[in-house]
C-alpha cells in the first residue's frame, strides 16, 4: 500500500488543482467511483489515470460499471462480422448540412456521420478523446488546454493541425453570421479571438470566466462543433461532408438519402462497416414501418407515441438513453391567476407524475422535481425531497390563495406527446376545480418570433415547451431561471435565483455545484415557476442481430463499431 | 389549329402568372420567417434578422416577387433558402419521381376503370353494375392513409411479398422500380377507380340511349361493332376530362401517399417548402405543377377533338 500511496502521490503532485480536487472529493467519499470517471474524463484526466485513482483510493467498489462503461474505443464484441452495410433511418434534416446552421436532431446526425469533435460525449456524459488527446485547465479553469491529435488526416488527404481547431471555433462563435445553436452554449463563455493555437498540436481556450464545464461544450455535446478545415467555408461544407471522421461521404441527396462508406485513411481502427446507407423520413410513423418490414437495420431516433409498436416487438432491440430532454409547463408569475405562488403549486400538486410516466412514455423517462436538474446530471441534489400528487393539499392551497374554481387557457403546439400531456394536465386541474382550456396550435404558430410581445411561448400566461437535451443544465439555468433569461416565458424575476445561479455557474467542483444546485432546485420548488414532469429517454431501434451502434442524445450515432452477428 | 394553340398557350402563361403571384403572397400569410425556421424557436433575434438580410428575405415584397421572377425569365430558378441547392436539382428529381408513380397509377388504374364503367353500364342495375359502382365508390371515400397503411400491413408486413417504402435503392431496374411503385400505385388506384368507372358508366348510359346507337343496332351491326365504334368513342369525353384533371393532383398533390411509403415526390417537397417558407422551391414546385397540369388539360382537349369530330377547333374558335 505504500507504494501504492507513493505513486498517488506522485500523480497528484502533476495534477491541477482541479483534478487534485476532484480526488480529494473521491477519497472522502463525496462521489462515486462512476462520477470520479466522468468528471474526471470531462477536466480531461485520462481512463487508465482514473482507474488507477480508483483503485488505489477508492476501497469500496461502489459501482463495477465505472472502467466498463469508460468505452475505449475499441470493445467490440468478437463475434461481429466484418464489413457490410447498415441502413439507417434518420429524420430528415430540416436545413442544408452546414456546421453553422444545423439546429436539428437530423442534422446532427449528418454532421456526427463524417466529422469529429475534440471529444465524443457518450451515454454516460463521459467525454472520449477524438481530435484531442487529451485537456487540461490552469489552476482556476479560466483557461484550457487541449492537446490535438497528430497525423489526422481530412477526407480530402490534408493534415488536421491546431489552427483548424481554431479556425473552426472562430467560425461558429462569430457574432456575425456564426452558429447561433453553438453560441447558445458557448456564448458568455468563449469571445472570438481568444483561442490561438501555440503550436501545431495545442489549442489554447482562453475563457470569459472560471467554467468546470468547458470540456463538454466543446465535444460533440454541441454538435455543430465539427472540426473542419481552416480554408473551408462552412456554406460549401454540403458539397464534401470534409470531416476525419471514419466514414466519408459518397453520396448525399436533400430530403432522401445519404451513402457513407469507410475511411481507410482513418487515423484510430479503420471502422467495422463498408458502408452506411442513411434515408431520410419526414415523419415517423413510415420509419417505423421501414424498420419493421426490414428495410432498415438502425432507427437512429423514435418516441415512444410514435414507435409503441417497438418497444414490444421481440425482433427489435431498444436502446435507451437517460437525457435531460424535458416539457415545461410554464405559468406566468406576473399575471392572473399565478401570481400567487400556491395557485402555481396547487397545479404542480394535481399532477400524477408516475402516471405520466408510465402512461405517456411506457415507463421510459425518468420523473422531474419541477427544476431542469435532470436525475442524470452529476450536480443535481437527489436529496431534494419529489413532489407527488397531493390533491388534498392542492385544494387547500387553492382556498388559502383565494383562488377555487378559475378559468385559464393553455397554449402548447401540436407535436410529440405534447398535445396528450396538454389534455392529462387539463384532466388534473379539473379535480382540483381549476377549468383549463387548451390551445393547440402548429409549432411555428406557437414560437413565434422567439422574443417576448411576439411569441405566444413567451407571453401565453400558461404555455408547455419541448426543451431538447444538455449535457449541463448550465444553458437552461441562464435561459429560464434568471431575470433577464430570454426564455423565461413564466417571467418569473427573482434575485435569488439570479444569484444562486450566477453561483452555480461559476462553480468548478461537483461539491459546490451541489450545493448551489439543491438551493436553486428548492427554490423552484417554493416558487414554482414551471413544472417539469419529467425527463425521457431517448430511444434508439436496431435489429436483434446488430451489435455495437451507439446514439447521442444529440442525434449523432456512431456505428463504426458495429456490425450484425452471423 | 395553330390559333387555338396560341391562344391557349397565352392563357396558359397568364395563368401561371396569376398562381405565382398567388402563391408569393399567399405564403407571406403563414406565421414565422425563413431566417426563424432555419435558426430555430431559440434563435437570438438578431441572429435572424442578420440571416434574414443575407437571404434577402428582409426586403420589400414586391422587391423580393420582382427578384425571382427576372430571375425565372432568365432560366434562374434560384437556390432553395433551407436546403441550400439550386432549386432546378431538387425539382428535377422529385418531378421525375411523381411522373414515375403517376404512370404506375395511370396504367393500372384507367383501363381497369374503363372496363368497369363500361361493364357496369352495360349490366345496368344488375348485380355487376352495383357491386362496381357501390364498391368503387366505397372504396374512393376511404382516406389515403387508412388503404395506404391497411396495405402496407397485408402486403408489407404480413405477406412480406411487397416493400413499403416506394422508393427503390439507386442504380434499381425498371422491373426492381415498379415492384417498389406497387403500394402506392395501388393506393391511388383504390382512390380514383370509383371516380373513373362512374364517369364512364354514367357516358357510356348516355350513349347506349342516344339515337345514333339505336339506329346503328337497328341498322344491324354486331354488338361488338356498336360498342366499339360508336359506344365507347362517345362515352369516354368525360373520361378524359377526369382523367386529365386528376394528373396534376398525382403530379403535386401526393401528399398523404409520399410520406406514408417515404418517396420523395412533389407533394411532399412543395409541403416542406411551404412549412420552412421556402418562397423559390415553393414557387418553382408550385409553377411545375401548374404547367403539367395546364398540359394535361391541352392534351385531353386535343384528344377531345380526335374523338369528337363535331368540336374541330378549326371551327370552334
Amino acid at each position: 500500500m505504500d507504494e501504492t500511496q507513493h505513486r498517488v502521490d506522485e500523480v497528484r503532485r502533476e495534477r491541477s488543482k482541479l483534478e487534485n480536487h476532484l480526488i480529494d472529493e473521491y477519497v472522502l467519499g463525496k462521489i462515486t467511483r462512476r462520477e470520479l470517471v466522468r468528471r474526471g474524463t470531462v477536466v480531461g484526466m485520462s481512463l487508465p489515470l482514473l482507474s488507477f485513482i480508483a483503485a488505489a483510493c477508492g476501497g469500496d467498489d461502489d459501482d463495477g460499471a465505472a472502467t466498463g462503461t469508460g468505452g475505449t474505443e475499441t470493445t467490440a464484441t468478437g463475434d461481429v462480422q466484418p464489413g457490410g452495410t447498415i441502413r439507417v433511418a434518420l429524420i430528415q434534416p430540416t436545413t442544408e448540412p452546414n456546421p453553422l446552421l444545423v439546429q436539428d436532431e437530423g442534422g446532427a446526425g449528418m454532421l456526427g456521420a463524417t466529422g469529429e469533435y475534440l471529444s465524443f460525449s457518450d451515454e454516460n456524459l463521459e467525454l472520449q478523446p477524438r481530435i484531442a488527446e487529451s485537456w487540461e485547465p490552469n489552476e482556476d479553469g479560466s483557461a484550457w488546454t487541449f492537446t490535438i491529435r497528430q497525423g489526422v488526416t481530412f477526407h480530402n488527404g490534408a493534415t488536421l493541425t491546431a489552427n483548424d481547431v481554431v479556425e473552426t471555433f472562430e467560425k461558429l462563435i462569430n457574432p456575425d453570421g456564426g452558429s447561433v445553436n453553438a453560441q447558445s452554449a458557448l456564448g458568455g463563455v468563449l469571445s472570438p479571438g481568444n483561442t490561438e493555437a501555440p503550436d501545431d498540436a495545442t489549442v489554447v481556450f482562453n475563457l470569459d470566466a472560471p467554467n468546470g464545464n468547458f470540456p463538454t461544450l466543446v465535444s460533440s455535446a454541441n454538435y455543430n462543433a465539427i472540426i473542419i478545415p481552416a480554408d473551408l467555408d462552412p456554406a460549401d461544407w454540403g458539397q464534401t461532408f470534409e470531416g476525419t471522421g471514419p466514414f466519408k461521404l459518397q453520396n448525399f441527396s436533400p430530403q432522401v438519402g445519404a451513402t457513407f462508406v469507410r475511411n481507410d485513411a482513418y487515423w484510430g481502427e479503420p471502422a467495422n462497416p463498408e458502408t452506411i446507407d442513411v434515408k431520410f423520413y419526414a415523419e415517423e410513423g413510415p420509419m417505423v414501418v421501414a424498420f419493421q418490414g426490414d428495410e432498415v437495420d438502425f432507427v437512429e431516433h423514435f418516441s415512444v407515441a410514435g414507435g409503441r409498436a417497438l418497444l414490444e416487438d421481440p425482433n427489435t432491440q431498444v436502446i435507451a438513453i437517460s437525457t435531460a430532454t424535458h416539457r415545461q409547463l410554464h405559468m406566468r408569475t406576473d399575471k392572473e391567476p399565478f401570481t400567487d405562488a400556491r395557485v402555481r403549486q396547487a397545479i404542480a400538486l394535481s399532477i400524477d407524475r408516475a402516471a405520466l410516466v408510465d402512461g405517456l412514455w411506457e415507463g421510459r423517462a425518468e420523473i422531474g422535481n419541477d427544476s431542469p436538474f435532470a436525475p442524470l446530471y452529476p450536480s443535481t441534489d437527489t436529496t431534494v425531497a419529489q413532489r407527488e400528487q397531493d390533491l388534498d393539499q392542492a385544494r387547500q392551497l387553492l382556498a388559502d390563495a383565494g383562488m377555487e374554481g378559475f378559468e385559464v387557457q393553455l397554449d402548447t403546439w401540436d407535436g410529440f406527446e405534447i398535445p396528450d400531456l396538454a389534455q392529462l394536465v387539463k384532466n388534473y386541474a379539473q379535480e382540483i376545480g381549476v377549468t383549463v382550456s387548451l390551445k393547440i396550435t402548429d409549432a411555428a404558430t406557437y414560437y413565434g418570433d422567439g422574443v417576448f410581445g411576439k411569441s405566444t411561448w413567451l407571453d401565453s400566461v400558461m404555455g408547455i415547451t419541448d426543451y431538447g437535451h444538455r449535457p449541463v443544465p448550465n444553458v437552461y439555468l441562464s435561459s429560464v431561471y434568471t431575470s433577464e433569461g430570454t426564455w423565461n416565458a413564466a417571467h418569473f424575476k427573482n434575485p435569488q435565483a439570479d444569484q444562486l445561479i450566477a453561483q452555480y455557474v461559476a462553480a468548478l467542483d461537483v461539491d459546490s455545484q451541489k450545493a448551489a444546485a439543491k438551493q436553486i432546485q428548492e427554490l423552484l420548488l417554493e416558487e414554482t415557476p414551471v413544472i417539469l414532469p419529467y425527463f425521457y429517454n431517448f430511444l434508439s431501434a436496431a435489429k436483434p442481430n446488430l451489435q455495437n451502434a451507439i446514439s447521442a442524445a444529440t442525434g449523432q450515432f456512431d456505428l463504426s463499431r458495429a456490425g450484425f452477428t452471423a | 389549329m395553330g390559333r387555338f394553340l396560341l391562344k391557349r398557350l397565352g392563357l396558359a402563361a397568364i395563368t401561371l402568372f396569376l398562381l405565382s403571384v398567388l402563391v408569393f403572397f399567399g405564403a407571406q400569410v403563414l406565421p414565422g420567417n425563413v431566417a426563424r425556421r432555419i435558426l430555430g424557436p431559440f434563435a437570438d433575434q438578431a441572429a435572424v434578422d442578420a440571416l434574414n438580410e443575407e437571404l434577402g428575405t428582409d426586403q420589400p415584397l414586391l422587391t423580393q416577387y420582382w427578384d425571382w421572377i427576372s430571375g425565372l425569365l432568365t432560366g434562374d430558378l434560384g437556390e432553395s433558402l433551407a436546403l441550400g441547392v439550386p432549386v432546378g436539382e431538387l425539382i428535377g428529381d422529385a418531378l421525375v419521381n411523381s411522373f414515375k408513380l403517376a404512370a404506375l397509377a395511370f396504367v393500372l388504374v384507367v383501363p381497369l376503370a374503363i372496363l368497369g364503367g363500361v361493364v357496369a353500364a352495360l349490366r345496368r342495375d344488375r348485380l355487376t353494375d352495383r357491386v362496381i359502382t357501390i364498391g368503387g365508390l366505397s372504396l374512393a371515400v376511404l382516406p389515403e392513409f387508412v388503404t395506404g397503411i391497411v396495405l402496407i400491413l397485408v402486403f408489407g408486413l404480413w405477406l412480406e411479398i411487397l416493400p413499403v417504402s416506394a422508393n427503390a435503392p439507386p442504380g434499381s431496374g425498371f422491373f426492381t422500380q415498379i415492384k417498389y411503385l406497387l403500394l402506392p400505385a395501388f393506393v391511388l388506384v383504390i382512390l380514383l377507380f370509383g371516380y373513373i368507372a362512374r364517369i364512364t358508366r354514367a357516358g357510356t348510359i348516355e350513349a347506349l340511349d342516344a339515337d345514333y346507337t339505336r339506329t346503328a343496332v337497328l341498322k344491324g351491326l354486331p354488338r361488338r361493332t356498336v360498342i366499339q365504334r360508336h359506344v365507347l368513342r362517345n362515352s369516354l369525353l368525360p373520361t378524359i376530362a377526369v382523367v386529365a384533371t386528376q394528373t396534376g393532383y398525382l403530379i403535386g398533390g401526393l401528399v398523404v401517399v409520399e410520406t406514408l411509403f417515404n418517396y420523395p415526390g412533389m407533394g411532399r417537397l412543395i409541403v416542406t417548402a411551404s412549412r420552412q417558407k421556402d418562397l423559390p422551391l415553393l414557387e418553382a414546385g408550385v409553377l411545375v405543377v401548374g404547367i403539367v397540369f395546364l398540359v394535361a388539360m391541352l392534351l385531353a382537349d386535343l384528344m377531345y377533338s380526335l374523338l369528337n369530330p363535331r368540336i374541330r377547333y378549326s371551327r370552334a374558335e
